[in-house]
């Protein structure tokens, strides 16, 4: 009896040092969510004003207009190229996954929409492009064959725009040199601390839908359209807002993945650490029955020994 | 002062607000040159240079931001600055900007040697980037 009390004890201690580990986990978690959440919301006011002013544009038909023509004309126009629809030989799939473990479902979901995006639109394995950010997802489509063109591993836990900058120009050129026709990004959004969801959206090229979803709402709520003195002309500021914008919303993306990432990171280790209580308590159960029945035994013992003296 | 009119600054970078502040007088460089804007006047929509942005505060006293290109947009007497990164004179690390400088020449050089064109206009960017800055902290 004696033997599996003490098993039962090393469990309890083990039990509670695992226990501390992962509270420790889910109060650093908790931590970097607050950092970044902070840094969200000064990031959205930079996405909102340029997703503003591209509204703008689109709502002066800029867009329609640019699209179909001019694009083909001019050739050295190439920012402009984001707003014409190739025809579609390769796909690019932006994977936005964690480097490590113990975020719960957080990467499997990602992955596994990931397929289920590519299943659906029909591609085969020869037409993805995989654009890897993240080790986790990097290692899983890698191990499957397919066609890895860019590989970013590290990413910190509040990423700066400076250090998303290089990997951001890089996707953008090779969309720019035809690597891939269209670019999407598959990433688990941040709706609150305990849900997220996963977002496949398609990013490049830039259409009005994409654009329009929630930007058209906006203007249209604040009642009249502004009409804008533009210098130099219009085309030559989209020249420039587009790939802005399309930076923007890569950098928005793994923002919103980071913060889904810590999110996740730090519920998976909250039921780590009320599993652990769990546990300990069912043990400490356990133990305590087998002290009592131990001590019953022992007087058992005694008051038989007594009664065989008398 | 008190009875010009007066427009609402905004610098906003991804990295968040990086200046705030009103003035009745903001001096921009657009691709086109230079352009200042008061209050009330017409909406604008502008590509910016790389260059700096100057907030008139007080008489001949001026704020001075570093640009790194981007643009502006003004409405209702708001000049919202959008730019990928934008720095103010006072927190320009000259040493950085100094370092970054050599490194765009570096680049510079090599892309020369290597004929890459598409290589040497980013690195000529860079390299003005970090002229621009250590211009703006200078003086």
């Amino acid at each position: 009896m004696s033997a599996s009390l003490q098993e039962v004890k090393r469990r309890i201690s083990s039990t509670k040092k695992t226990g501390q580990i992962t509270a420790a986990m889910q109060m650093v978690s908790t931590a970097k969510l607050n950092q970044i959440q902070k840094h969200t919301t000064s990031y959205q006011v930079y996405a909102s004003k340029i997703r503003n002013v591209i509204t703008h544009l689109a709502a002066s038909h800029l867009l329609e207009n640019v699209e179909p023509a001019e694009a083909v004309k001019k050739d050295q126009f190439n920012t402009l190229s984001m707003l014409k629809q190739r025809p579609v030989k390769k796909t690019g799939l932006v994977v936005i996954t964690s480097d490590r473990g113990l975020v719960g479902s957080y990467n499997s979901n990602v992955i596994k929409q990931t397929l289920q995006l590519i299943s659906d639109n029909h591609h085969s394995q020869d037409d993805i492009e995989i654009v890897a950010i993240g080790g986790i997802g990097a290692d899983f489509f890698k191990k499957r064959g397919y066609d890895i063109v860019y590989e970013f591993r590290e990413l910190s836990d509040v990423p700066t725009f400076r250090e998303v900058r290089p990997i951001v120009r890089t996707i953008l050129r090779m969309y720019q040199s035809e690597r891939f026709d269209e670019l999407f990004v598959c990433y688990n959004h941040f709706v609150n601390s305990l849900t997220s969801t996963f977002r496949g959206e398609q990013m490049l090229p830039i259409s009005a839908e994409n654009i329009g979803s929630e930007g058209l709402e906006e203007t249209s709520s604040s009642g009249y359209q502004l009409q804008y003195d533009t210098e130099p002309s219009e085309e030559a500021i989209l020249e420039v807002i587009l790939p802005q914008y399309a930076e923007s919303l890569l950098y928005g993306a793994m923002l919103d993945a980071k913060t889904s990432e810590h999110a996740s990171s730090s519920t998976a280790m909250r039921s780590a650490s009320d599993n652990a209580n769990d546990i300990i308590a069912s043990l400490q159960l356990q133990y305590n029955r087998a002290r009592q029945s131990a001590i019953t035994t022992e007087i058992t013992e005694i008051t038989g020994a007594q009664a065989a003296l008398e | 002062m008190d009875d010009k009119p007066e427009l609402t600054v905004n610098v906003v970078t991804p990295d968040g607000n990086v200046y705030e502040d009103t003035s009745d007088l903001v001096i921009c460089k657009t691709t086109q040159g230079e352009i200042g804007i008061m209050a009330n006047r017409l909406p604008l929509l502008a590509s910016l240079a790389i260059d700096e942005i100057r907030v008139r505060k007080g008489d001949q006293q001026f704020d001075e931001i570093a640009v790194s290109g981007g643009f502006i947009e003004f409405s209702n007497n708001v000049l919202s600055v959008i730019s990928s990164a934008a720095e103010r004179k006072e927190n320009i690390d000259a040493k950085r900007a100094e370092r970054a400088r050599q490194r765009a020449q570096e680049r510079v050089k090599k892309a020369k040697q290597a004929h890459n064109p598409d290589e040497l206009r980013r690195a000529e960017v860079s390299l003005r980037r970090a002229l621009n800055r250590l211009n703006i902290s200078s003086h």
